[in-house]
């Protein structure tokens, strides 16, 4: 059933009417692909700029490139700090999901016990929460078990409300993994540990990369929680940074979108490396039965 | 192949870190096989799957790991004090070495300069002359302070030290049992150095429960060219006149009034000011003792009056959807004729000014304009400041230590920044801007000196004053519709 | 129901059994959702339950929680314009999602999913604002609606087609202007979906349906979206239950406002919860939001997604 483009000599005969057909969808894509970027090429220059040239003249390119926007945030020490502090929560955040989901989907997947799904609905059961809703109590959770002013204050809360979704993709995948290949482990002497580690999770690279790329996304964005848990500045996320930088400099647009401009920065190469893996773990993870 | 093992590696080195760090969770599997692997690597695609489920999941983590961002709101607010950069700062003096030791841990909003240096110096200074002390200050931006400290606050466990406005909210806070009871310490000298209206906005039932570093008043800032250029001469006295002006100013193509109400308490100002002139003390303290109500003629009237205002449609383009800081940059800029702000508005506005500088010697104050016929004095005056209220769990450190920077040396380095109009006797000599001194001859004017409601009254009916007052800016709410969503809400939060 | 897969029906043929002892096999269970049954407890499900608590009280936050009121915070919410019109906003956030954002995906994922040069350039662009954080994204479009010289205003003016509007600034228009910035955000990720669907649909079925004479519009209606139906009502669902829950953008963006204008239900329960000081109500209102959710995604997965969720035992 399965089937990846094929060339057929048939579709290639098509291809001359193809080519005139390529036209309107090159200009909707090229359109969009206009709306998408103009705000974000916009910031990215406005950091150039003056801030009356960024009134004056907000589309045009800068009349004189001004680095001192962009200078006086890459020379303060807290813009790196924020950097490290955020991917140290992401890479924490994301190894720690990817380990405990598959731990637990694989239970789910492969094992049958009684009881097996009434456990798995009230994981899932996770999904219709969103975080905000249930913040203050688990503010004072966090505060009792000593996690405030602590990364991991945040890391375990993000884990734990991302368990839901983990746990739902990487079942479906794992239970696609044919038995027999199981029972040969078994037969080689593999436990269970040892089936899951060794032959699981390197067939489940796909899902493992769509869950992985999705949470990284989460955990880099999060704002809330960050601004709940973390006190010291030195502790501070990228969200939490830009907020205050907006808070201090108020009007003054320039330095904002300097200052936006480059906490992109890092989420934008997150993705152009995770793309491809991305699409990647989608396709496969939707392969139909 | 390479790509697992990092994961592999990343996996373990993160269950350890956990584990190490003494969370009960992080089980890490003990049973590690050395069994052989089976050939399953080379084979086979996952197969059986739905295709609908897979996906499913992996989109659903798009809907429920969306990242909560969130700028912080500002319901009931008055401002922080945003310093704009004023030449040679002062430096702070020398603090008493008292053997102090402890933790403080100190939040304050003031996030721009000079103050936050000031305070920094302030907190340096102390720990220089008290070894012992480490004080850890926070400094967060005004909406994210109120959004943090709420929760901080309903989880108690607040900080030794943090920015308050007094009034109803730090009320809240003591009867709660969150803040300490500092009446003792403020016996005597400490006590009696500070003036004592601005230090009662700090009290509740009788009990202090943190100091004012800075009090001032509400009043109009006006831009003198563009009055001059519309043909103004003389600021209003009366709300008549106010309301010729605005006209004469809109006539000349001037954007009369600067607002920034997305923030919600901007516009609230005029309000309580319309009823603090139409009626007095005496109605206030009515609808506050219960005895009277919030819908008696005089708000209703207050309301009325904002309307002919609103009415002539005088404040910028989009009002309802900017924030003070484009209030303050309107003014600063120049776009704006003038907005009713309190005594930190010249320095915000050079602080948000695209120049930096502000409107300088341009710069002007009048008090709000005379109701005709209103039951309130003229001179009476709405305002408030800024102070620090002490968390139940300080330390006689951090009281140590709010003496000191309450002291009247500091109070005058505060001053000389224009950071602050101080509030300790012997201070105010330091008060060199003649705009300020315009603010501070005022206070001392006023027989009648009303804190800003959305900190005087109890949150909940603050916020339903600070929202319905949106409303009659929005034109979706008339005048005596506002009046009785605010005494529906007193009748439930004010007890008799 | 988990016919394929479990072990369930033939247990003793099979060598893994025999290997395992029973003891042996509940300890393997144990062991791997300890981890997380811990970690999703104790952050999750016990902060829920407090919620739940909670909102049987009268309650400021501060002190003892000690006026029990049953149901009253519900039936206030339920009577208070503001939280019904918030609930309404989300509705219409939700119904705005199914009706423009989704076949605005679902047409550019066809357009770029397959055969056009340069595709895999157009799909990353489509993406990247996914991957911006709300709080960069709310900072970026507050500058494109701002009233004076923002850029669409600015544009506007530029085309000749008049001075603009006051976007996030009137009431009639804010949850709009928000809502196009969600969908400027978001259809990326639906696309990625389509995209990812497509890539199942074998091209010979579409090509050999376009020998035997039938239009591409014609293959489009009766082969390519019937083949995509599964990744559609996943997308639908999704979309819907984000749209209840939506918060962040707004909060960025508008607080809500102006007067309550783009209120939903995760904003009026921050403010009337937190900053009102009213935490046993505003648990209330959490928990009704939960309960929509949960109705709602009980409701649709009965009624639509049966067929695909068949056998995974997915919620409830």
């Amino acid at each position: 059933m399965l089937k990846t483009d094929s060339f057929s000599s048939r579709a290639r005969s098509l291809e001359g009417q193809k080519i005139l057909g390529y036209i309107p969808r090159y200009v909707i894509s090229i359109v969009v692909s206009l709306l998408v970027l103009i705000p974000l090429v916009t910031t990215a220059l406005g950091g150039f700029k003056t801030n009356g040239e960024l009134q004056s003249a907000p589309f045009d390119l800068p009349r004189a490139f001004l680095w001192d926007n962009y200078s006086k945030i890459l020379t303060a020490s807290n813009f790196w700090r924020q950097i490290l502090n955020s991917s140290i929560v992401m890479v924490a955040t994301v190894a720690l999901i990817l380990f405990i989901a598959s731990l637990a989907a694989y239970i789910f997947a492969r094992l049958n016990f009684p009881g097996r799904e009434l456990i798995f609905n009230f994981f899932t059961l996770g999904m219709l929460f969103p975080l905000t809703v249930a913040v203050l109590p688990l503010y004072i959770t966090l505060r009792q078990a000593n996690l405030l002013d602590n990364l991991l204050g945040i890391i375990l809360p993000q884990v734990a409300f991302s368990l839901p979704v983990a746990i739902f993709i990487l079942r479906g995948f794992f239970r696609g993994i044919p038995m027999e290949l199981e029972d040969a482990a078994y037969i080689d002497g593999c436990g269970s540990f040892g089936f899951f580690w060794r032959i699981l999770l390197p067939l489940s690279r796909p899902a493992l990369a769509t869950v992985g790329v999705l949470n990284l996304v989460g955990s880099w964005n999060n704002f809330l929680l960050p601004l709940l848990v973390l006190n010291k500045e030195d502790l501070w996320t990228l969200p939490l940074g830009v907020m205050q930088y907006q808070g201090q400099y108020g009007s003054d647009w320039a330095s904002i979108m300097a200052f936006v401009t480059l906490s992109m920065i890092p989420a934008v190469i997150f993705y152009f490396l995770a793309e491809r893996q991305l699409v990647a773990g989608l396709t496969a993870g939707a392969v139909k039965g | 192949m390479k790509r697992q093992s990092c994961l592999v590696l990343l996996m373990l080195v993160f269950g350890l870190v956990l584990t190490a760090c003494g969370d009960n969770t992080a089980t890490t599997p003990a049973q590690t096989t050395a069994a052989a692997t089976t050939a399953a690597a080379t084979t086979a695609p996952p197969a059986a799957t739905t295709a609908a489920a897979t996906t499913a999941a992996a989109t659903t983590a798009a809907a429920t790991t969306a990242p909560a961002a969130t700028t912080a709101a500002a319901t009931t607010a008055a401002n922080a004090t945003t310093a704009a950069a004023t030449p040679a700062a002062p430096t702070v003096p020398a603090a008493p070495a008292n053997n102090m030791t402890g933790t403080i841990n100190w939040w304050h909003i003031t996030t721009g300069e000079p103050g936050k240096t000031i305070f920094q110096e302030m907190a340096d200074a102390y720990m220089k002359a008290n070894p012992g002390v480490k004080i850890e200050i926070t400094i967060l931006e005004n909406d994210a302070f109120k959004t943090k400290l709420t929760t901080v606050m309903q989880s108690g466990n607040p900080p030794d030290l943090f920015q308050s406005w007094g009034g109803g909210v730090m009320a809240e806070y003591a009867r709660a049992g969150l803040l300490k009871d500092i009446s003792g310490d403020l016996k005597g000298a400490w006590g009696d150095s500070f003036n004592k209206a601005p230090l009662d906005v700090y009290s509740a039932d009788g009990k202090y429960y943190g100091v004012p570093w800075d009090m001032g008043a509400v009043g109009f800032w006006y831009n003198k060219s563009l009055f001059a250029k519309a043909g103004i001469s003389a600021p209003p006295a009366t709300w008549t006149e106010f309301l010729s002006d605005v006209k004469k100013l809109q006539a000349a193509g001037i954007t009369p009034i600067s607002l920034g109400e997305k923030d919600k308490w901007p516009g609230h100002f005029y309000w309580v000011y319309l009823a603090t002139r139409i009626g007095g003390k005496a109605a206030f303290d009515k609808a506050f003792d219960r005895s009277g109500s919030f819908a008696d003629p005089s708000y209703v009237q207050a309301g009325e009056k904002y309307k002919e205002l609103i009415d002539l449609k005088p404040f910028p383009n989009g009002f309802l959807g900017l924030t003070y800081n484009d209030q303050s940059n309107l003014m600063g800029d120049g776009k704006a004729a003038m907005e009713l702000m309190g005594q930190w508005a010249p320095s915000t506005e050079k602080d948000q000014s695209s120049n930096k500088q502000g409107l300088g010697s341009d710069l002007g104050y009048f008090p709000f304009p005379m109701v005709e016929g209103g039951a309130g004095d003229k001179d009476d005056v709405m305002g408030g400041g800024n102070g620090i209220a002490v968390g139940k769990n300080a330390n006689p450190a951090a009281v140590d230590f709010l003496k000191y920077i309450t002291n009247v040396e500091n109070q005058k380095v505060l001053a000389k920044a224009g950071m602050a109009l101080p509030v300790v006797k012997g201070s105010e000599v330091a008060v060199t801007d003649p705009l300020l001194q315009q603010v501070q001859a005022s206070v001392n004017k006023a027989k009648y000196y009303q804190l800003y409601y959305d900190q005087y009254l109890p949150p909940a009916l603050a916020s339903v004053i600070v929202d319905s007052v949106q409303g009659l800016l929005a034109g979706t709410l008339p005048p005596d519709q506002v009046a009785k969503a605010v005494e529906d809400s007193a009748a439930s939060e004010l007890k008799k | 129901m988990q016919s394929s897969l479990g072990t369930k029906s033939t247990p003793i043929i099979q060598p893994v059994q025999r290997r395992r002892p029973r003891y042996g096999r509940i300890f393997t269970i144990v062991l791997f959702l300890l981890p997380a049954a811990a970690v999703y407890i104790y952050f999750v499900i016990l902060p829920i339950g407090q919620s739940v608590f909670y909102s049987l009280f009268r309650w400021n936050g501060l002190g003892p929680l000690e006026n029990f009121i049953g149901l009253d915070n519900y039936t206030k919410a339920l009577g208070d314009k503001v939280f019904v019109g918030a609930l309404s906003h989300n509705l219409l956030i939700a119904v705005l999602s199914i009706v423009i954002q989704l076949p605005l995906s679902l047409v550019l994922a066809l357009l770029v999913a397959r055969h056009l040069p340069g595709r895999s350039v157009f799909r990353m662009i489509f993406f990247l604002p996914y991957v911006l954080s709300d709080v960069t994204t709310g900072v970026i479009w507050s500058f494109v609606y701002k009233p004076d010289n923002g850029l669409l205003n600015t544009a506007l003016r530029n085309l000749n087609l008049g001075d603009g509007q006051a976007w996030l600034g009137t009431p009639n228009l804010a949850l709009y202007a928000v809502f196009v910035v969600m969908c400027w955000k978001y259809f990326g990720f639906h696309l990625i979906l389509y995209v990812a669907g497509l890539q199942q649909i074998p091209a010979d079925l579409e090509e050999a349906a376009k020998m035997d004479g039938a239009s591409n519009f014609q293959v489009l209606r009766h082969i390519t979206v019937p083949l995509l139906g599964g990744t559609i009502r996943i997308s639908v669902f999704l979309s819907i239950l984000g749209a209840l829950q939506y918060f962040d953008l707004i909060w960025v963006m508008t607080l809500g406002g102006p007067v309550n204008a783009s209120e939903t239900m995760a904003t009026y329960m921050i403010k009337n919860g937190f900053q009102r000081f009213q935490l046993g109500y505003g648990s209330a209102v959490g928990v009704i939001l939960f309960l929509v959710c949960f109705v709602f995604s009980l409701a649709y997965q009965r009624m639509v997604l049966h067929r695909d969720l068949a056998g995974s035992g997915a919620l409830t």
